[in-house]
């Protein structure tokens, strides 16, 4: 189990991103002290690009906490390891338990949810099918999906999107696609939903409300773990912060 | 009515082309692999069930059901086997010698089995309705050809309903549109993969078996009735299975038709020849991605 | 003796040599009719192997054309009373004037769509033969000739034989040549991306249709000489299965290798001449066959032994160096250079040759094999050392005068804009660019930023407006003539020849060949010029000691170095980079942008980019699109202050 003290950093000289995990003046742990996230040692390359070196850190129960760092430096390949999309190496514990090497749907029914970047909608089913689908990892029921809290949280949290629900995924614009995909994370009923750029090509006006939508979700009890390119937006919300550089000791 | 009789007769073979696109194209959404053996799955139905039944002396229903479960199996193991190595292994193979070859080469193997098995002598499976084809309002209607048609209606049906107002049914259908926003929402794309090649494999049997006293089938007419249906999903660029049923129905029409009215020896190559003029005027319009790199 | 020489010459001997000595030994045994039926397979697998293998080029037309060739020798033979022999040379004239009509028809599609209208082929085919009683219908065609006419069966027998195999190596020859000259560089490049290839000068509708035509007339020899040696046409050489059962041997043999495709179809051949089991059950043993070759190497029997040679190689070669290698999915120096796709399996490519001489020697390079495939490539690697005389180095290519400064602008935008089935994609740009400099256009996902860069270098036609090179409308003109001239450019993906060296992918872009059709290339082939063009530029960018290293071998930020090296070495007036950050570290992007000042220097760069610190540190004028618009034209402290970029985009 490791303190949120610094990560050991990675001196991989191809830019291999180190990981600090920043400790703040605000605290460092949640709600609850138990960890709702616990990563150890993990190690991410793509071929011959070593994308992440060793890194450690934990995210507590009810923690919002945003992973920072410039382009290019490993931030997404630290969620795509721990949420499974990605083969990783190293140790990753949800909730206590051992996750599965690569297997973001084992992740899925045991209640870590990613957003995707750039979203990964289906685009040419309806809104309300994408948001739907998230329920997919609970149960086989469609007409029990409906009646679901999960399902009915994440439509209520969205009222913008109630006019084009029907309407499909694929020419929805920017914006809205952010929100059917993190509707769809909800319908999951995570226990940690993990959001990677969730403002990716969006406009400002926009962005702010996605986080103040991710505001409401956190006071509702669910862990956050945030990438995000610019920090500024995401210390509004996240009361930790994991750093995300090439082997250089910047202040957090 | 010729006319008449031969719209019949084009959309029997015609819906029968349908399915068999519409198998294709959501095979193909899910995996992106061209499954070229559907038509070989047919003919093993229909012969196979012929020889359990005729030779053999088996009761017809425990020929049919035992010849779906035979060929029901050899699906699963052929994704689970060849495919996966293919596709899931360390040497994720990508390109058009997937797409293509490894059910070229499936075919050839079901084709050569048959021949095997069963000979080179044309056969078929028993009518299941028998009786003189019916008449109405000057069109005859084939008895076994009305069967085929209410197969494809059910079995069309059934697929309509589960893609539209099940949970299942919309994964299904997300993992053709988005595998990697498929597997995030606990979609288990791999299983869909094969499930949908065993239904494939069935529903084509089951074809065969409907089709085959109509024209009688040999080792060898696997191999068109793959290309004919390969073709008609084409026309949808392999992804629109709505597509690949209208494209369906209409080739089996135009067949009739020329084979009817133009000439009877070479309506077929006279049909392939405005098949492949088509595709080669309107690529675009017809949904096929332009320059696939190997 | 050239290299490239000894690689067509070697296997043309092989197959002569071998040939002649069977046919003598055999040629009145079974042994030997079996060795000449698949004599006659291989002359069409041979033209396969260039159309299909190399090309990828999938077209289903071989069958089709052997058949011509069959039947109208055939034909010929039994009512003209033509001695065989006359009767083939004049049915591949035939066979290629069809194949020209068809193929400029055929070959406008491509890929899928290809691959899709040629399937009909067959089927055409085959209904078309056996309803026509003049070509013997379902029956098939006797022939009363020989291809050697004599009074003597084992005359003719021998002699037959003799003349099938002279025909195989011509088959060889002609295909080894081409596929060793700078024209087969062209071909590689055009079957590993079509886009890449025109944008590198590669006449890609040309190119596409003498491959087309050339595996037709190589068909139709096969087609010729079967007729002439079997006696007899039947109706299964034009089916379905007949196609199949030719792409079968290539693909078992060996798809990009010529001696591979010869060795194929005598696997199967024999292998139905073998048994009778085999050869009644053909088809089983056809099928299983393909599907485990496939699974275990898609490059065939060639692939297999080309990964054996070049195991041995490693392994002899420094066993300390290849054991780091296990756990790396790239492959070594010398095992990936060994399995370069080349013309034969049993010489190895140029870059083979010169990469494991200096994996043997050890000192000179000082990057060991090994060293490669390490977890953190070693950046000594990458010395961004720009020569000064770069910028005033002569061009490679002729091209006109630039422009005077100042006054005319080196490219103009006008008015572009672009729609994809009513959606708007680019709505009035309008944007010039000077003979020197870097410029950078920015925008979120989807804005529309690729697509300018596609109108501009050719790949796309804009639905409205103008391009101007030099005030002069190029709008229409396709990829490979803006590539003459002086547009050149990368795309996002990184889009090299697998198996080839660092040397003859950059060499791409320094073919003289683009003008010269294929079959010129016989004779003689210029690679060795473009090479050495090739070699000066890297030399300039300080990467010449990476070389003869295979790409695959090499670290992205490598791969996208050697892109650049591509693009740059024809010296263009006009630079488009796409995206050449993305993948890259922070500290890779520091010497990107090095890279890309010194290139400001020398040329026009229209960069786009996401990482918008790097546009802001390199460009000189930064555009922004956003949906489809221009927003934002000025310089890099407007762009860091612009509200509306700030708004646009997630803050700097």
């Amino acid at each position: 189990m490791s303190p949120a003290e610094e990560g050991r950093s990675g001196a991989g000289a191809n830019g291999a991103g180190a990981v600090r995990a920043g400790a703040d003046g605000a605290g460092r742990t949640g709600v609850s002290g138990r960890a709702a996230l616990n990563v150890s040692n993990l190690s991410v390359a793509y071929g011959n690009v070593v994308a992440v070196h060793d890194a450690t850190f934990t995210v507590a129960e009810g923690d919002a906490c945003a992973i920072t760092g410039p382009n290019g430096n490993g931030k997404s390949s630290i969620l795509m390891g721990v949420t499974g999309m990605v083969r990783r190496r190293g140790a990753v514990e949800i909730f206590g338990t051992p996750a599965p090497n690569g297997d973001v749907r084992w992740a899925a029914r045991n209640g870590l949810t990613l957003v995707p970047e750039r979203r990964q909608l289906y685009p040419e089913l309806t809104a309300i099918d994408n948001i739907l689908l998230g329920c997919y990892c609970w149960t086989r029921s469609i007409g029990k999906a409906r009646k679901s809290a999960p399902f009915g949280r994440a439509i209520d949290l969205f009222p913008e999107l109630k006019p084009h629900l029907k309407q499909l995924a694929g020419t929805l614009s920017g914006g809205q696609q952010q929100m059917v995909a993190i509707a769809r994370g909800l319908a999951s009923d995570p226990k940690i939903l993990a959001v990677d750029e969730p403002c990716l090509g969006l406009a400002e006006a926009v962005a702010r409300r996605v986080y103040d939508v991710l505001a409401s979700i956190h006071e509702q009890g669910t862990t956050l773990i945030i990438v995000e390119e610019a920090p500024k937006r995401a210390l509004t919300l996240c009361n930790r912060r994991v750093e995300v550089r090439n082997g250089v000791a910047g202040a957090a | 009515m010729k006319f008449g009789n031969l719209v019949i007769a084009g959309l029997v073979t015609g819906s029968i082309y349908a399915v068999f696109a519409v198998c294709v194209a959501v095979w193909y959404r899910v995996s992106n692999i061209l499954n070229l053996a559907v038509g070989d799955f047919a003919m093993v139905g229909a012969l196979g069930v012929d020889n359990l039944y005729r030779v053999k002396g088996l009761p017809l229903p425990v020929a049919i059901i035992t010849t779906l479960a035979v060929v029901a199996v050899f699906a699963y193991a052929y994704d689970r086997v060849v495919l996966r190595i293919a596709q899931d292994g360390p040497r994720r193979m990508e390109g058009i010698v997937v797409t293509f070859f490894f059910t070229f080469a499936l075919s050839f193997f079901i084709d050569g089995v048959a021949k095997m098995l069963f000979g080179t002598d044309v056969h078929a499976a028993p009518a299941l309705w028998n009786g003189e084809s019916l008449t109405w309002a000057s069109l005859h209607f084939e008895r076994a050809g009305l069967l085929v048609l209410a197969c494809a209606i059910i079995i069309g049906g059934a697929f309509w309903v589960y893609i539209r107002y099940t949970l299942g049914g919309k994964a299904l259908e997300a993992c053709g549109e988005n595998a990697v926003g498929a597997r995030i929402a606990g979609i288990d794309t791999r299983r869909y993969r094969w499930l949908i090649f065993m239904g494939t494999a069935v529903i084509a049997a089951i074809f065969g078996i409907v089709e085959s006293p109509i024209t009688g089938y040999t080792y060898l007419s696997g191999a068109t009735i793959s290309l004919t249906g390969f073709l008609a999903a084409a026309y949808g660029g392999f992804r629109k299975p709505g597509r690949a049923l209208v494209a369906g129905l209409f080739i089996g029409i135009l067949e009739a038709l020329l084979g009817g009215y133009v000439n009877a020896e070479y309506g077929d190559t006279i049909l392939y020849a405005l098949l492949a003029a088509a595709v080669l005027a309107w690529p675009r319009g017809l949904g096929f991605e332009s320059a696939v790199s190997g | 003796m050239s290299l490239a020489r000894k690689r067509s010459v070697a296997p043309t001997g092989l197959v002569l040599v071998a040939g002649v000595l069977i046919v003598l030994v055999y040629g009145e045994q079974y042994t030997g009719s079996v060795f000449v039926l698949s004599a006659c397979y291989a002359v069409v697998t041979a033209g396969m192997a260039v159309q299909i293998g190399f090309s990828q080029q999938i077209a289903f037309s071989q069958s089709v054309f052997m058949g011509v060739g069959a039947y109208g020798v055939a034909l010929l033979n039994t009512h003209f009373n033509m001695p065989v022999l006359v009767a083939t040379p004049i049915m591949m004239v035939a066979a290629a004037i069809a194949a020209l009509v068809l193929g400029s028809v055929v070959t406008r599609a491509s890929g899928l769509a290809l691959a899709v209208a040629t399937l009909m082929l067959p089927l055409i085919a085959v209904g078309y033969v056996s309803n026509t009683n003049a070509l013997g219908g379902p029956v098939g065609a006797p022939l009363t000739g020989q291809l050697w006419p004599s009074s003597s069966t084992s005359a003719s027998l021998i002699g037959g034989g003799l003349i099938t195999v002279a025909f195989l190596a011509i088959a060889v020859f002609v295909a080894s040549r081409i596929l060793t000259s700078d024209i087969g560089l062209e071909l590689f490049v055009l079957g590993v991306d079509e886009r890449t290839a025109a944008a590198m000068g590669v006449r890609t509708p040309r190119r596409k249709l003498e491959l087309f035509v050339l595996g037709c007339v190589f068909a139709a020899a096969g087609g010729a000489v079967y007729a002439g040696t079997q006696q007899f046409v039947p109706e299964t050489l034009v089916d379905p299965t007949a196609e199949l059962a030719l792409l079968i041997m290539l693909f078992i043999g060996g798809r990009r290798s010529v001696i591979g495709a010869v060795v194929g179809a005598l696997v199967i051949q024999y292998l139905q001449g073998a048994s009778n089991w085999v050869s009644v059950n053909i088809l089983v043993v056809e099928g299983v066959l393909l599907t485990v070759v496939l699974l275990v190497d898609p490059e065939g029997l060639a692939g297999i032994v080309n990964t054996g040679i070049a195991r041995l190689r490693s392994w002899r070669a420094g066993a300390a160096g290849a054991a780091g290698v296990s756990g790396a999915p790239g492959v070594t120096v010398a095992t990936s250079a060994t399995s370069a796709t080349s013309a034969t399996s049993a010489t190895s490519a140029t870059s083979a040759t010169s990469a494991t001489s200096a994996g043997q020697s050890g000192a000179a390079d000082a990057v060991l094999p090994g060293a490669v495939a390490s977890a953190a490539p070693d950046d000594s690697d990458m010395q961004p050392v720009m020569a000064p005389a770069l910028a005033r180095t002569s061009s490679v290519r002729e091209r006109q005068a630039p422009s005077p400064d100042g006054s005319a602008p080196l490219l103009k935008c006008e008015g572009i804009g672009k729609e994809y089935g009513g959606l708007s994609v680019l709505d009035d740009i309008n944007i010039a660019l000077p003979a020197l400099g870097l410029f950078g256009l920015c925008g979120p996902n989807g804005a529309g930023k690729t697509t300018l860069l596609n109108v501009i270098g050719g790949s796309v036609p804009p639905s409205r407006g103008q391009v101007l090179l030099d005030g002069a409308d190029i709008t229409r003109k396709l990829p490979h003539e803006r590539f003459y001239l002086g547009i050149s450019r990368t795309f996002q993906a990184v889009h090299l020849i697998k198996g080839r060296t660092v040397l003859d992918n950059v060499a791409v872009s320094c073919l003289a060949s683009h003008q010269a059709g294929i079959v010129t290339r016989i004779a003689r082939s210029r690679l060795d010029e473009a090479r050495d063009k090739a070699a000066q530029t890297l030399t300039e960018l300080g990467m010449q000691h990476m070389q003869s290293r295979e790409v695959s071998s090499l670290t992205l930020e490598n791969q996208r170095m050697v892109e650049l090296a591509r693009a740059l070495a024809p010296r263009p007036r006009l630079l488009l980079l796409d995206e050449p950050a993305s993948g890259l570290s922070e500290q890779q992007r520091y010497r990107l942008a090095d890279m890309l000042r010194a290139f400001g220097e020398m040329t026009c760069v229209l960069l786009v980019e996401h990482d918008l610190d790097l546009v802001a540190q390199v460009s000189q004028r930064i555009f922004v699109l956003s949906g489809g618009r221009l927003v934002f034209d000025g310089g890099p402290t407007d762009f860091r202050a612009s509200p509306v970029v700030n708004s646009l985009l997630v803050g700097l």
